[in-house]
């Protein structure tokens, strides 16, 4: 690849090859002589051009003649041709496949400058052409690996959520079992040591489906509608309080209908809100505020408590996956959920951050793009 | 036409197998059940074949319990075979699941199942599944509603 580019310069007369060779003696190209048309047709046997040039009376077989034959052959129907000849013509269209590639004429006597340029025009573009090959053959391997790395994750999440799950329905489902049929047989510390490996299994659980959703969301083909999310959201809270009662005052403000796809973003509501009710949960007088503004060409949705809030110098690590400001014993969570919402919202072209003060109260932002 | 097992339970994980039955015995669901430890023995035994040769396969079970994700034989390949058959498609089959979003699920709905449950199988969950399949009262003690 890193050869010099061919060229290969076709004349019946000796001395004119010469003077090609004179000419051009200064670039950093290899000349391939031949005397007829038989003998260049050979000569695109071994080697790669990256042009040609063409006498164009020569007995036998004249100029025109080759370059038809070249264009009709696979492996030389886009090399380009620099006809010469001591005749000018405007009627280069005599030979056969002339559309098919790029060809130049140029009259005898010619300028010395005005060959090279020519022939440096044609050389770059056969070099950019064939970086473009290189390139494209990059895309198309790396293509190809990403397909397979999909698939090899496709079955990994077939079977941590197929295989993992099996022991910890049996720790579930045998402690269920002690819990039902030999409590009497514990003491305290029994019992609070089976409660304990029921709520770490039943935690396991959460992480396991959590994981998995996060993964899944990767591929996940974003299908907008037009959705209701003052409906949503109503949703959302009647869902969490069924799961999880609460006692903050939850404000609903104003919230215009957006273009998203109507699944992924009760997620987002869904995990948001229930951050919110979760991280004010020790405060007295609880308030969550979900509201809404328009700014510029976006619309911003927001979820504002007065709970634990955090340290601001953190923010950077508030979306990432497993990242907790928080610990567990403070407050529970499997550290997933903000990541699934933030990769939610860049998959509509999105944006979400946050605000927080320790001990005031955190507000979470995102904006989802008006059509 | 009663068959003496009225519960085919098709499913290699014993644990998963031992905590299924003991829902039912919980739940008073008394109906004599066979567990069956993968898709091959279920194949065998719903046509009579192998270790099953010569059973009328005229008595069909109330309901047959299927595991999707079995060792050699697998829950799909079964439930094809089991609807694709003019005598035994009419028995009602309910797959087990991991996962909800196992896409599984849904192929096995194309191939006719008749509800799924997914594990672990607590009681609401079976519950639904059961009357999903109209066979609530056949199983129960409980009165017809």
């Amino acid at each position: 690849m890193n050869s010099r580019p061919k060229i290969l310069i076709v004349d019946d007369k000796p001395e004119n090859l010469v003077v090609l060779e004179r000419v051009l003696r200064d670039m950093n190209v290899e000349l391939v002589k031949a005397l007829s048309g038989n003998e260049a047709l050979k000569a695109t046997l071994h080697h790669n051009f990256a042009l040609a040039l063409l006498d164009i009376q020569m007995p036998e077989m004249d100029g025109y003649e080759l370059a038809g034959i070249l264009r009709e052959e696979e492996k030389t129907n886009h090399l380009p041709f620099i006809f010469i000849s001591a005749v000018y013509t405007d009627n280069l269209n005599v030979f056969k496949g002339y559309e098919k590639g790029a060809f130049s004429f140029i009259t005898k006597p010619f300028q010395p400058e005005i060959l090279i340029n020519k022939v440096k025009f044609f050389v770059e573009k056969h070099q950019q052409e064939i970086e473009l090959l290189q390139l494209n053959e990059d895309l198309v391997s790396k293509n190809r690996d990403l397909e397979d790395s999909n698939k090899a994750l496709d079955s990994f999440s077939y079977s941590v959520s197929h295989d993992l799950r099996a022991p910890l329905r049996a720790l579930s489902g045998y402690s269920k079992i002690l819990e039902e049929d030999y409590v009497s047989l514990l003491d305290d510390e029994g019992k609070r040591v089976l409660n304990l490996i029921q709520h770490n299994a039943e935690k396991m659980g959460t992480l396991i489906d959590d994981l998995l959703m996060f993964s899944r969301l990767g591929k996940k083909n974003v299908q907008k509608t037009t959705i209701n999310m003052a409906e949503i959201v109503d949703t959302v809270l009647t869902e969490i309080k069924q799961s999880r009662p609460y006692k903050a005052n939850v404000k609903i403000k104003a919230l215009p209908f957006a273009d998203a796809d109507q699944t992924l973003i009760q997620q987002v509501w869904f995990n948001l809100i229930e951050n919110a009710i979760k991280y004010s949960g020790k405060t007295d007088n609880a308030e969550v505020e979900i509201g809404s503004f328009q700014s510029g060409k976006a619309l911003t949705y927001y979820v504002k408590d007065n709970g634990a809030g955090f340290n601001m110098d953190y923010v950077d690590k508030l979306f990432g996956v497993f990242q907790r400001l928080h610990g567990t014993d403070e407050f529970e969570g499997t550290g997933i959920g903000l990541a699934i919402v933030q990769r939610i919202i860049n998959k509509h072209g999105g944006e979400i951050w946050a605000e927080a003060k320790i001990k005031e109260g955190a507000t979470f932002f995102f904006t989802l793009p008006i059509n | 036409m009663n068959s003496l097992y009225e519960i085919i339970l098709v499913e290699d994980n014993l644990s998963d197998a031992e905590l299924t039955i003991r829902a039912f015995k919980k739940n008073n669901i008394a109906n004599p059940l066979l567990h069956l430890k993968d898709g091959e023995e279920a194949l065998e035994y719903v046509f009579g074949t192998g270790k099953y040769a010569g059973r009328n396969i005229h008595e069909m079970p109330k309901v047959i319990l299927l595991d999707l994700k079995m060792p050699k034989v697998g829950g799909l390949d079964v439930l094809k075979k089991i609807k694709s058959n003019e005598i035994t498609k009419i028995i009602p089959v309910v797959l087990l699941t991991s996962s909800k979003q196992d896409k599984d699920i849904l192929e096995g709905y194309q191939f006719g199942a008749n509800s799924y449950i997914v594990k672990p199988v607590g009681f609401e969950n079976f519950v639904k599944a059961i009357s999903d399949v109209g066979l609530y009262w056949l199983l129960g003690n409980q009165t017809p509603k």
